[in-house]
Formats: structure tokens, C-alpha cells, sequence
């Protein structure tokens, strides 16, 4: 099942299927986000674990490639993931 | 022996340690500086080793190669134009897949590199073991195993270095991509031969693939038709991949480097529960986090200026001292008045604030920093902070702000995009600074109580909150989005630590102490001059008909540019007492604390801004705030006389 990366509750794993920032080639709106999360190892195909997510609708810091990164939660919205249970 | 000179460049990730494997390399011979036209840092150093001399550069912490932020542009167009002899790549050994994902750029730049495989005492307690001579091997690069921070493996580091630049480095074999991948950077390669561009070609075959911005518009410039065939091509591999190009290309790259991480690295389970997983329960939860954030700051402030007052008390009885032997001797005619009043006073003020305030506040700043607490705040704060179009980070240069302009305005560098720097530093120069803080408690706190100067401070904040919303929509771009490593947290370096104060101390005594003294020497001449009154009356206008003050108040507010807590002071002087409240009403002295509050940032924070975006920004900023003030100002002042509140 398909559910934004924001819908995962603290523990739980996914798998990063797609990334909805940005669109097409070149200069699209929220293309430099979409290479920003690439470079720091958001790749589709990619395993992510919730560690917490910071309260009042903050950031939520997630566990990839051997690290912990905090998004905000406006960019995680947009960070689709298939759920491991 | 002097003839013989190494460049070399220090790259790789943030919080990895490059900023102490150059502290330890080169020690006090260091120069801090920005890159010209930049907000981004520069630092150099040189140092001798086995009769070279060793210059180098520390280039910024970045993750990748491509366009996102200035840093990792400024960083590539340095290994490809100034053409280092050495590049030394900082890898943390604790996250080696995500580091691995940068040196393999490093490795399509075609930068002559070594690695310093940094941090392996960290890898080591989380149950990380690498095989140091296979990733040499796989790689075709040198690798060095350091720990910076107890300085073991930069001697070894530094040999290697010498080795390297007099052996010549063997070219290292770059990574392949899917042959569907491989055959069209093969066709971008043919297409773009025979152009000339400072890039080697199949980077920048890769980088059109990508739709790396700078490269499409160097290509562009030579030859058009590559774009074009450049879009058919990355959308062909869309297709194939079901996602864009540029992701399908990060991502076989970090395929490559979670690879070569597998095949070097064992992982043990941690030989015990990381502390810092504990420590960070708490300074991430919703209710503890707050609270231990809330006592940091405020410890932080109570600290600085506790300690501050102290020390600037005995300072101001030296300078006294002084004071009287120098007019004893020069006597207290013209040329005395001008030398002391303008030069000499700049002086001590200068190191009345930098003594003080400015050294204790940074030092605690880089053991915060250092320690990776400052980004637990961030995280807290980031949902807060977009309340004013910003996003998490920017609460650190905010943070700064209560205590001095300046140092918040350069502290805008770790934002990220041009954008957010101008947002930032635009939002940082309202917030009331220590001196601002002088005058609304010496004046409405002392006199109208408290609670009026904290509707002060709450106005402030709802300031802050509006303009940096509207400075937001004004300023088109991305959405403003955080995305920020969350280190481990650590025992900072001390003597990192007092270096970064240490230049910063020296930053801001270069921006602050030639305004403060050549506007101090202004204002004295037209004061000798006589200049002074008849500007009060040029400016009554607004300080009388519009916000209601004496016209006095038209120089209080020419002399509060350069330092705003000047404006208390003369206002004792001009009138000739402490006693304030008899030559002002409770409603002219909230309004005057509003107007001093916002209007124009002082001397030193134009200067600062100035430096980090350009006169004519700096000059917005600071139009904006005087005309901002002054309307807001007049307004509180009409609402406040028709209730009759005050």
C-alpha cells in the first residue's frame, strides 16, 4: 500500500516509491527539493524508518542509508512509501 | 626549500570533521574570509612538511556536486578552475554509504584524491569495522584512517599528500552506470566533441542528463543543439525507469556506493545503546525538548550578560581613566574632542561589546553547534519558523539576533539558498538586539513597568512574524523546506572551538570597528559643527507631527544608528537627568522605544549586511525598516492617544 511517508507512525519501515516534488526536466518548481532529497539518499527503492516526528505538525526525523535526517513535513507529505509490516 | 608549494583542498559531507583535520593541519596560520561576491565562507591555511610549503583551502561541507546550494557550486568550480594538486576528501567512516555517494562525484570530476577516512573511532562504537586496503583498492584512490579530533593519521595524511603529488596520483576508474544509461552518456560524449568547456566531458555528459542548470547554460552558450538532444535523451530514460532522469542517475550512484560500503564494512550490533539515542528522546520530546530548550537559551543569555555587565563595568572605569589622562594631555580643545569623541570612543565601544558579549557568545555557539544540539533545536523549531516563511534552521541566527545584530547576519550563511540568506537576514535585523533591549527597558521598563516593554517585545515578535511572511511572498522561489543530517552528538573539539570564536571575533571587529568609528567621527564633526540642531528641525515633521516626539529626539535617533543604546544615554544627557518620565510622557517614551525598536539596523549590522548581500539589498533593508518604523510608530502612537491608555 501506497501512503505518504507522514503517515507512518515512530518504529515503522518503508520503501520509497515515488517522490512527488518537482516534475520534468530542468527548472520545474521544487526540482532543486527533489535533487536535495536524492543527494542525501532519498532514492525510489530506498528503506526509511520514523524515528520521531518533532511535535505541532513539525519535521519527522527518519533512518536511511545508516544515518538520520530530519524533512519537513511538507516535503514528507510528498514522500510516497510502500509499508513494511 | 621555498619554492616548493602544495594546493590542496579539503572536501566532503557536513559534520564529518574537516573543520578539525584543517585546524590540525594547519594551526594558527589561518585566513577567514568569504568567497568573493559570496555569503559563502572561505578558510586557507598554510602550513611546512618535510621542506614544502602546504597551502590549504577548506572548502565547504556539502553532500553532492550538483546546483542546490552555492556551497557545492562554489565547491566544484574551485577543484575545476583553481585545479588543487590534492584533493583530501573527508569521509565519515560512520555513514560510508552516504559519503561514498560524494567521492564518487568527486571520482567523475576527475579531482586527484585521497581519502581521510575519518571517524573510525565512531564507526568502531556503533559496530562498524572497514577494510580500509579494499576501498583503496576498489576504488583506485589512497585511503588514510584518521581521528582528527585526537589528531592520530594526519601525520600519515600528510605523507601521503607528499607521496602523492611527487609519485602522480593513478587515474581511478569512474563508476558505470545501466548500459540504457551508459550508451546515451556515450552519444552526449560524441555530440559534445570538440566543444570547449572546463568540464571533462563525460561529466558533463552526466551533468546534461541531470539537468544540472549551469552546465546547461555553459553548454547552451556553445552549442544549443546538445540541450535538445540532452532532454530527448533523460526523458527517454524516464521512461524506462518510471522516474526522472536526474533521480535514476543519484540513484545508481548510491546503488554503487551502498555496494562498495557492503563489500568494505562489517557491522556488529553497537557494543552498547548509543547515549546519544537516550539524550535525544529527550531533547526531541514535545514537552522535555521545550523545556531544555527554553533553559539553554536562557542560561545562554543570563550567562552572557551577567557576565558581560561585569566585565564591561570595569572596562568603562579603565577606559575612564584613560579618558582623563588624555584630555590631562591633549587638553580639551577641537583636535582633542574630535580624536577622542569620534576615534577613540569607536574604539572602546568596539571592545566594550566585543570583550564582553561578543567572545562568551560565541564560544558557547560552537560548543552548541559542535555538541549537535543546535540542530535538536532546529528540529523543534522548524514548525514555528514557517510561520514566517522560513524554515528550522533560521531559528539559530534568530536565536543570535537578541544578542547582536552582526554576528546573527553572517550566522545566516547555514541557510541554504540565496533566498533564504535574504529572508533570514532581512527577519534577524527587526529582532531587538542587547543594545535595543537597553533602551526599552531602560525607558519603558524602568518607567511605564514591565509589562509595557513586553508588549513591546510581543509587537516585535508579531513583526517579525508579517514582514518575514510578506518578504516570503515577495521573494519568488521554492517552498521552504528542511531537509538537515541530524548528527550524533559529541564532546566538541575545545581548541576547534576557540579557533571559530576566534576568528569570528576577528570578522566582526573587521565589519563593526571601521563603521562604528568613522560614523562616531561623523556624527561628533556635525555635533562640533553645529549641524545637529538644524537637522532636528529638518526631521520635526516626522518626530514631531508624525510620532508625536520632542524634536530633540531627531538627533537621538541620527546617533542611534550608530549604537541604539546611545539613545538612553543622550536622553539623560540632553535633559540632565535620570529622571525621565519628567520630560517625557509614558506615551512619547513607548514610542520612541517602538520606533528605536525597528528602525534601521545600527552601523555595524549595515556593514554586516552590506558584506553578505551587496549595498543595494543592505539598502532596502535598512529604507524598508526606517519607513516601516516610522509608520508603525505614528500608528501605535494615534491608537494609543484616542484610548487614552497611556
Amino acid at each position: 500500500m501506497e501512503v505518504p511517508l507522514t503517515e507512518l507512525k515512530e518504529g515503522e519501515t518503508g520503501v520509497i516509491t515515488a517522490i512527488k516534488v518537482g516534475f520534468g526536466h530542468g527548472r520545474g518548481f521544487g526540482h532543486g527539493i527533489r535533487k536535495r532529497l536524492a543527494d542525501m539518499g532519498l532514492t525510489p527503492g530506498t528503506k526509511i524508518t520514523i524515528i520521531r516526528s518533532a511535535p505541532f505538525n513539525g519535521p519527522i526525523e527518519v533512518y536511511v542509508r545508516g544515518y538520520k535526517i530530519a524533512i519537513g513535513r511538507n516535503i514528507a507529505e510528498r514522500i510516497f512509501v510502500e509499508v513494511q509490516r | 626549500m621555498n619554492g616548493k608549494r602544495i594546493r590542496v583542498a579539503l572536501v566532503g559531507n557536513a559534520n564529518v570533521g574537516k573543520s578539525v583535520i584543517f585546524n590540525q593541519l594547519t594551526g594558527l596560520h589561518q585566513h577567514i574570509g568569504n568567497w568573493p561576491g559570496k555569503t559563502v565562507e572561505k578558510a586557507e591555511g598554510t602550513l611546512h612538511f618535510k621542506g614544502y610549503t602546504i597551502d590549504v583551502i577548506d572548502l565547504p561541507g556539502i553532500y553532492s556536486l550538483s546546483t542546490f546550494s552555492l556551497e557545492e557550486l562554489i565547491s566544484r568550480e574551485y577543484i575545476v578552475d583553481e585545479k588543487p594538486d590534492i584533493v583530501i576528501n573527508v569521509v565519515d567512516a560512520s555513514v560510508l554509504e552516504r559519503n561514498l555517494f560524494f567521492t564518487l562525484q568527486l571520482i567523475e570530476l576527475e579531482a586527484p584524491l585521497i581519502i581521510a577516512l575519518n571517524q573510525i573511532d565512531v564507526a568502531e562504537r556503533k559496530g562498524i569495522k572497514i577494510d580500509y586496503k579494499r576501498l583503496e583498492e576498489i576504488l583506485g584512490v589512497p585511503v588514510v584512517p584518521t581521528i582528527a579530533i585526537r589528531g592520530k593519521g594526519i601525520h600519515e595524511l600528510l605523507l601521503k599528500v607528499i607521496e602523492s603529488f611527487e609519485k602522480g596520483l593513478r587515474k581511478p576508474s569512474p563508476i558505470k552506470y545501466g548500459s540504457e544509461i551508459e550508451d546515451r552518456i556515450k552519444r552526449l560524449e560524441e555530440a559534445l566533441k570538440g566543444v570547449r568547456i572546463r568540464y571533462p566531458p563525460r561529466w558533463v555528459a552526466i551533468k546534461l542528463l541531470e539537468a544540472d542548470e549551469e552546465v546547461m547554460r555553459e553548454v547552451g552558450e556553445v552549442m544549443p543543439g546538445v540541450l535538445a538532444l540532452a532532454e530527448n535523451l533523460a526523458k527517454e530514460i524516464e521512461e524506462i525507469h518510471g522516474h526522472p532522469c536526474p533521480t535514476v542517475i543519484t540513484s545508481e550512484r548510491y546503488e554503487v556506493a551502498g555496494r562498495i560500503a557492503g563489500e568494505v564494512q562489517r557491522v556488529l550490533p553497537p557494543i552498547k545503546p548509543i547515549l546519544s539515542d537516550r539524550l535525544d528522546y529527550l531533547a526531541t520530546h514535545k514537552v522535555y525538548g521545550y523545556i531544555m530548550m527554553a533553559a539553554t537559551v536562557l542560561a545562554i543569555f543570563y550567562a552572557i550578560f551577567s557576565l558581560g555587565d561585569f566585565l564591561s563595568e570595569i572596562l568603562t572605569n579603565i577606559f575612564h581613566g584613560i579618558g582623563m589622562g588624555f584630555t590631562a594631555l591633549v587638553g580639551s580643545g577641537l583636535l582633542g574632542d574630535i580624536i577622542w569623541g569620534g576615534v577613540v570612543e569607536g574604539i572602546i565601544a568596539t571592545i566594550n561589546i566585543a570583550l564582553p558579549y561578543i567572545i562568551p557568545f560565541y564560544l558557547l555557539l560552537y560548543v552548541l553547534e559542535d555538541s549537535g544540539y543546535l540542530v535538536r533545536i532546529a528540529f523543534l523549531m522548524d514548525a514555528l519558523m514557517h510561520k514566517m516563511g522560513l524554515h528550522g534552521k533560521a531559528f539559530i541566527p534568530l536565536m543570535l539576533g537578541y544578542g547582536c545584530n552582526v554576528p546573527a547576519c553572517l550566522g545566516c550563511r547555514i541557510m541554504e539558498t540565496e533566498r533564504e540568506r535574504l529572508i533570514a537576514g532581512f527577519v534577524v535585523t527587526l529582532v531587538p538586539c542587547a543594545a535595543r533591549s537597553i533602551v526599552i527597558l531602560g525607558l519603558v521598563g524602568k518607567h511605564l513597568g514591565i509589562e509595557w516593554a513586553l508588549y513591546l517585545y510581543a509587537i516585535n515578535l508579531a513583526v517579525v512574524f508579517l514582514l518575514g511572511r510578506v518578504a516570503f511572498k515577495v521573494l519568488p522561489g521554492e517552498p521552504m523546506a528542511l531537509i538537515m543530517e541530524m548528527p550524533e552528538y559529541k564532546v566538541p573539539h575545545l581548541k576547534t572551538v576557540i579557533k571559530q570564536t576566534w576568528f569570528r571575533l576577528e570578522e566582526f571587529l573587521r565589519i563593526a570597528f571601521p563603521v562604528i568609528v568613522v560614523s562616531g567621527l561623523a556624527i561628533k564633526i556635525m555635533e562640533i559643527f553645529n549641524l545637529l540642531t538644524p537637522l532636528s528641525g529638518v526631521l520635526s515633521p516626522v518626530t514631531v507631527i508624525w510620532l508625536g516626539l520632542p524634536e530633540i529626539t531627531g538627533v537621538l535617533l541620527i546617533f542611534g544608528v550608530l549604537r541604539k543604546e546611545l539613545i538612553l544615554i543622550l536622553l539623560m544627557t540632553l535633559f540632565g537627568s535620570e529622571n525621565l518620565h519628567e520630560y517625557l510622557t509614558p506615551l512619547q517614551m513607548f514610542t520612541l522605544s517602538l520606533v528605536v525598536m525597528l528602525y534601521i539596523p545600527c552601523a555595524a549590522t549595515i556593514a554586516a549586511l552590506v558584506k553578505e548581500f551587496g549595498w543595494k539589498r543592505a539598502a532596502m533593508i535598512a529604507v524598508n525598516e526606517i519607513l516601516f518604523a516610522v509608520f508603525i510608530g505614528g500608528l501605535v502612537y494615534r491608537i494609543l492617544a484616542t484610548l487614552r491608555i497611556l
